[in-house]
């Protein structure tokens, strides 16, 4: 088909599994612009994570992503479908969109039930069905939960069986919305976990969040959103360090990240990531001195 | 939704606006009770037209026509199902005129006239009076005619609710089809609702409990922050909007009834053209909310 | 006799209605006036419970089992009906939407007078007084559901401060709000503290904001206090901490990390600097 071979010939040029150019949105009524023609090429099996305060357009641009809105000129293209040509429907198998209130999501009468729904809107066979939710009551230990109702579970229950219910539809790309605010330290590291399980299984994953520790631990990748523009676009530690964008943003880097930039005597080092880091870094003084970004 | 953006509060500081809203509440049942009780469709449409006028004076007049605009599918729907299919007469109807495969019936002409004039006075009317009030101080003005502190709570809580239901009905929707769900059909009615009925059990039992936190269920008087000008002239404009309403009605009960109408027939040409442009009305808007069902 | 202290619980211990186990287990806690107070642990963990106890929705509105005796600025939730206790107690929660009811943002913040029967005069003045401290002035007509999350938990904490409460007691207020909002409601929180010598009692995750601001943290966990002391008392404590399923500040786990020891560690970035030059 047509468009399944110039997608093809899209992929393998750009080698991106999803690829935003120049797209720009504009909301229906009152004429605002939401996103001034943003582009973003995101490789297969790169952890990405979005970060801006609200209303900057980050969840403009996760919606664009999955087809949920068209972007009002520019393209964005996911595994080789252009989002413009497909209901967000057909869109599901390819990019799996977790909202961030699962409550949202939730309506069948057992967890298990939750778990089918997505593959059986994608017409996979029953047989298919039941091994998809076996994998993920695996992956995601529900077996104590899965013959409960999905209100009858405590809420960081619920947040896992939301991203399980999107897993059982094997999408390539992930894209997970404010997946710990307001989570406690438990279900935090339950889902830290979680990401670097499908990043590890080959899954392109694409976190929003305001939880920079997260971000630090989980993503290669970070894109900084304000006023419906992408203001940077670098490593974690690159965006870290940009004191210019983080000030503009209001937005700041994880606390043992500033640390590590105000400690006297590691001026000119890149900012620390994570506290194993800069503790490995401060007992072995010399390897830390020859290690890069 | 449309409804809601269409009739919402305009700011404003015309005489309209400015008219205290228990003497408009007044003049607003009074008219009512009037459209209630007439059937002939020449004084009903003279209020229509005072209605549009009152718009114009008050600067509201694009609102108003939108709003008609929103409601011109079901007004004309019943001048075309009458015409072709009336309900008053059932063996002896007369023929107005015939139009291709359609006839239409006089007493169906007729009796769709009266009930096409009696709504739009109505909704004209309403209109122009919730348009130029502030809901704020209509939920003020029940409370100051005793309406129980709790109805008028709950009416003013549901207002506030329908553009936030809405909006978590749009993100449930969103989030399944996000999940491959098809928009139509059985299937999708389920995962439709129930996150938004789960969603507002939560929102009532945390909202109870903040209510009740800032002393909600005290018995004894209350105070109100939003005070409404209720002066002597505002009062003396009330009375009389009863008066008128009471005299209207009964007027309307004896000149203006059913049995003291007698039947309008109009030209032939003049009926052809309503019907035509009610029909046109009526089907364009179906047609596009079938087309705009099908697309999304 | 030995005067309460501003809130006093001696061990109470509270089963819901519909509960399996006690939601709070034999809690003893004495809080003075005035002082900044963070109750820390897991979802479930009785942070919420504790809170609804201060204002006397439990046992009024939410019921259940209960025992102990609480006493607020001298008065027994249990006996005086919450209506009252509004006046002493604020009650602030993590869905800013969900605490909106009225037209205005105005009327949401004269709520509460009106159900006390306060004078309109009155009320004006304190609708007014309120919005200020809270940085929502000219707001007054603002439809509560129109505006941002921080705005609404603003106008949320406006609405309790009309009533002219001693004690505020907020359950997770940033959770639901973005990194501006966050800082807003804490920044708030902090001057009603220092500068109006209101009495604070929040539930939160954020202990980097806590170990700067709060005077004590109370560590709950299944119904219990588990550990409580000042920030740097309580986060020194990194392994019983995280034995809890909870985390300490990250200056404070690196310090741990570093130098081991029992002894007290910096719970802040500035006092982690300051440790860190002590030992160059």
């Amino acid at each position: 088909m047509t468009a399944q071979v110039s997608g093809a010939a899209n992929e393998a040029k750009t080698g991106s599994i999803l690829a935003v150019t120049k797209a720009r949105y504009v909301y229906p009524r009152g004429n605002v612009v939401a996103l001034e023609e943003i582009s973003v090429d995101v490789p297969a099996g790169q952890s990405l994570g979005i970060v801006g305060q609200n209303g900057s357009g980050k969840t403009t641009l996760t919606k664009l992503m999955n087809g949920l809105l068209r972007p009002t000129s520019g393209s964005v293209v996911v595994d080789g479908m252009d989002t413009a040509k497909y209901p967000v429907q057909a869109m599901a198998a390819h990019v799996g969109y977790v909202f961030q209130n699962p409550n949202h999501q939730l309506f069948a009468p057992t967890v298990a039930d939750e778990l089918a729904f997505g593959p059986r809107n994608l017409g996979v066979s029953e047989e298919g069905i039941a091994e998809r939710v076996a994998e993920a009551t695996e992956f995601f230990s529900l077996q104590e939960v899965l013959a409960l109702h999905p209100y009858r579970i405590s809420f960081p229950l619920r947040k896992l069986v939301g991203i399980a219910s999107i897993f059982t539809m094997r999408p390539k790309v992930f894209i997970l919305d404010e997946p710990t605010t307001g989570q406690d330290h438990r279900t935090t590291s339950t889902i830290n976990r979680l990401i670097h399980e499908l990043v590890d299984r080959g899954s392109t994953v694409i976190c929003v969040a305001h939880d920079m520790p997260l971000l630090a631990d989980v993503s290669e990748r970070l894109i900084v959103m304000w006023n419906g523009q992408l203001i940077a676009d670098g490593t974690p530690r690159e965006v870290f360090s940009d004191k210019a964008v983080m000030g503009r943003t209001h937005l700041a880097p994880p606390q043992i990240t500033q640390f590590s930039m105000q400690l006297p005597g590691r001026a000119g080092r890149p900012p620390a990531l994570s506290l194993a880091e800069l503790v490995a870094e401060y007992q072995t003084p010399d390897r830390a001195a020859a290690r890069e970004a | 939704m449309q409804m809601n953006t269409a009739m919402s509060h305009v700011r404003g500081t015309s005489w309209l606006h400015r008219m205290s809203p228990i003497a408009k509440l007044s003049w607003l049942v009074a008219i009512m009770c009037f459209a209630f009780a007439s059937y002939n469709p020449w004084p009903l449409f003279a209020i229509a037209i005072l209605g549009i006028l009152m718009a114009a004076s008050a600067g509201i007049l694009k609102p108003i026509l939108r709003v008609l605009l929103v409601f011109a599918p079901v007004t004309a729907s019943m001048l075309v199902i009458q015409a072709i299919a009336p309900a008053i007469c059932s063996n002896n109807c007369h023929v107005a005129t015939t139009l291709g495969p359609l006839t239409l019936y006089q007493e169906g002409v007729s009796h769709g006239l009266s009930l096409t004039a009696r709504v739009l006075s109505m909704e004209i009317i309403a209109i122009v009076a919730l348009v130029t009030t502030n809901p704020a101080d209509l939920f003020s003005a029940f409370a100051r005619l005793r309406v129980p502190y709790l109805l008028n709570f709950m009416v003013s809580m549901t207002l506030q609710l329908i553009p936030v239901l809405t909006r978590e009905v749009q993100i449930v929707l969103s989030a399944q089809r996000s999940r491959g769900m098809k928009s139509t059909g059985f299937g999708s009615v389920i995962p439709s609702f129930v996150p938004v009925f789960a969603g507002a059990f939560e929102r009532v039992q945390q909202l109870s409990i903040s209510l009740e936190s800032r002393a909600f269920g005290s018995t004894g008087t209350k105070t109100s922050y939003r005070q409404i000008e209720f002066g002597t002239f505002d009062k003396i404009v009330a009375v009389a909007g009863i008066v008128v309403g009471v005299a209207g009605t009964v007027a309307g009960l004896f000149f203006w009834s059913a049995g003291k109408t007698p039947m309008i027939i109009l030209p032939v040409w003049l009926t052809v053209t309503i019907f035509l442009i009610a029909a046109v009305m009526f089907v364009g808007v179906v047609v596009a909310a079938l087309i705009a069902i099908a697309r999304s | 006799m030995v005067t309460d202290s501003y809130i006093s619980i001696s061990d109470l211990t509270f089963t819901y209605a519909q509960g399996t186990r006690p939601a709070l287990s034999g809690v003893n806690l004495e809080i003075q006036q005035g002082e900044y107070v963070a109750l820390v642990g897991l979802n479930g963990a009785g942070k919420t419970t504790l809170g609804l106890c201060l204002n006397g929705i439990i046992p009024h509105m939410l019921m259940g089992q209960g025992s102990g005796r609480v006493r607020i600025a001298g008065q027994d939730p249990w006996v005086t009906p919450v209506r009252e206790m509004g006046r002493i107690v604020g009650m602030v929660f993590d869905n800013p939407e969900f605490q909106m009811s009225q037209v205005t943002a105005a009327e949401e913040v004269a709520l509460g007078l009106e159900n006390l029967g306060v004078p309109y005069p009155e009320m004006v003045e304190r609708v007014a007084a309120a919005l200020g401290t809270v940085g929502l002035t000219g707001f007054d007509e603002r439809s509560p559901m129109a505006l941002s999350g921080g705005q609404q938990q603003r106008l949320a904490i406006a609405a309790t401060l009309a009533m002219r409460p001693s004690i505020l007691f907020m359950d997770e207020p940033t959770s639901n709000l973005d990194p501006i909002g966050k800082e807003e409601v804490f920044e708030i929180a902090r001057r009603l503290n220092r500068e109006e010598g209101i009495t604070i009692v929040v539930a939160e995750h954020e202990v980097e904001v806590l170990a700067e601001y709060a005077d004590r943290i109370i560590v709950l966990s299944e119904g219990r206090i588990a550990l409580q002391g000042t920030p740097a008392e309580v986060f020194s404590q990194v392994d019983a901490v995280a034995a809890l399923g909870l985390r300490v500040p990250q200056v404070t786990e690196f310090a741990h990390a570093v130098e081991g020891g029992t002894g007290e560690l910096p719970v802040t970035l500035e006092g982690a600097l300051t440790w860190a030059e002590a030992r160059r």
